[in-house]
């Protein structure tokens, strides 16, 4: 009996994992492919330090755009099954996606309020916190940092 | 020199770090995987598990059922004189020549379960609510002689290698493994319920027809052997403490049925004359002084 309830409880927590989960989900990649057309003409590129600067830059500054995003049960259950099988962690791919692309959006809206004309060297960061990721106890988060070199 | 910048739209149909699959196709794709595979390593384990434990020394048989034994957790009346009764009993089943494989101990259990149940290494559980249930010698010994039978049959022990794998896996994904009792020793007193619990039909019938035979050979008949399930059947309705061990078992109507059928193919006789029970069946120790009167 207390494994049934057990059983259950799980089960809802997916349900509500689910359903909360693939809303938001759709709702954020709605909202990034919107703002990313917003800010294309903002471009981000790498600058080895054997290029001279580009003449016309006058001041630089760091900026940082990061983004903590937490799984659901859902996302979870599929991911520990996942770990049995193994291959393409597939709920796990469209979580980092979307945090890495959040956390790039982030940094670029920032720069487009510097006034930046570029952002150089963008580097990407990830980190699990809230406990193991996917682990057992605790649901889990990841958090993006995306940081660069904003020129003006 | 400079770079013009002309940047590509990016569109949920051209992000390849997405996998394009439904999460609930893919979680049904791998719940239908594991379940199935599990269920497939789960009956090969198990057995793999019971043919080998039938293959252990009667040395660790008997090692194994004291381990067992231990963590039954019911109070066991000891120094009562109503044993020996049982234990001839018990041993009278047995046909002339015939040995039980191990040494055969009777526990008499204070509770008003109706139960009885033989573990690995012959221990032999009869519960004092059984007692008060049984209304003829010839119904207490045919359970008896049934639940010798699953022992000559090793049935405890297959049972035992069965259950240790199913809770073992149980335990591998965290099942009855609470992190403040350590998992394995959960598991080990689960094992010594399970064992008791579950048998297969085919085990049961087995044990009845062993049962029969027994009764026939050591009463010249088998009437009233199988009154206690008849008042079981009818009873079925209300609510009745019987535990477990009796629902797990062939319906009683079926079991009936078919145990007078090969009464009859076997020309057992089936009428006869009733064994009465011992006045002092319900009084501790013999002793009617002691009895309460019901």
């Amino acid at each position: 009996m207390e494994n049934i309830l057990q059983v259950l409880f799980v089960l809802f927590l997916m349900i509500i994992g689910y359903l909360f989960g693939s809303y938001r989900e759709k709702r954020h990649f709605k909202s990034l492919q919107q703002r990313e057309k917003n800010t294309l003409h903002l471009s981000v590129a790498n600058f080895g330090n054997q290029q001279a600067l580009i003449a016309e830059v006058t001041e630089t500054k760091l900026i940082v755009g990061s983004v903590v995003i937490s799984i659901d049960y859902f996302k979870k259950i599929s991911a520990i099954l996942r770990n049995l099988v193994g291959g393409k962690v597939i709920v796990y791919e469209s979580l980092l996606d979307r945090s890495r692309r959040e956390a790039v959006l982030r940094m670029k809206e920032q720069a487009i309020e510097w006034q930046a004309k570029q952002v150089l060297n963008v580097r990407l960061e990830t980190v699990a916190i809230g406990g193991r990721f996917g682990g057992r106890t605790d649901p889990g988060s990841i958090e993006v940092i995306a940081y660069g070199t904003g020129v003006k | 020199m400079s770079i013009k910048y002309i940047p590509k739209d990016i569109t949920e149909e051209t992000n390849v770090n997405v996998t394009r699959r439904h999460p609930l196709k893919n979680f049904i794709y791998l719940l239908t995987t594991v379940v199935v595979v599990s269920v497939v390593i789960f009956f090969a384990l198990g057995y793999t598990a019971s043919w080998l434990v039938t293959r252990i020394s009667p040395e660790n048989e008997a090692r194994i059922g004291n381990l067992l034994y231990d963590t039954i957790s019911e109070t066991e009346i000891t120094d009562d004189r109503r044993i020996y009764y049982l234990d001839e009993l018990l041993h009278n089943m047995l046909n002339l020549g015939e040995n039980a494989r191990l040494p055969l101990t009777i526990h008499l259990i204070d509770t008003e379960v109706v139960n009885a149940a033989i573990m690995p290494g012959g221990h032999v559980l009869i519960n004092t609510g059984l007692l008060q249930e049984v209304k003829s010698e010839n119904e207490l010994a045919f359970i008896l002689a049934h639940e010798l039978g699953h022992f000559q049959h090793q049935d405890p022990l297959k049972s035992l290698g069965r259950s240790l794998v199913v809770l073992s896996a149980l335990a591998a994904v965290g099942v009855g493994t609470s992190s403040s009792s350590g998992g394995l020793s959960e598991v080990v007193s689960w094992t010594g319920e399970m064992t008791i619990l579950h048998y297969s039909r085919t085990q049961e019938r087995q044990a009845d027809e062993y049962g029969l035979e027994r009764i026939t050979n050591h009463y010249g008949h088998g009437n009233y052997s199988l009154e206690f399930f008849n008042r079981l059947k009818e009873e079925d309705d209300e609510f009745y403490q019987v535990s477990q061990y009796f629902d797990s078992h062939p319906q009683n109507q079926e079991r009936i049925n078919y145990l007078s059928k090969l009464a009859v193919n076997n020309n057992w006789d089936m009428k006869g004359d009733i064994t009465p029970l011992p006045n002092w069946i319900n009084c501790p120790d013999m002793d009617e002084m002691q009895c309460e009167v019901e």
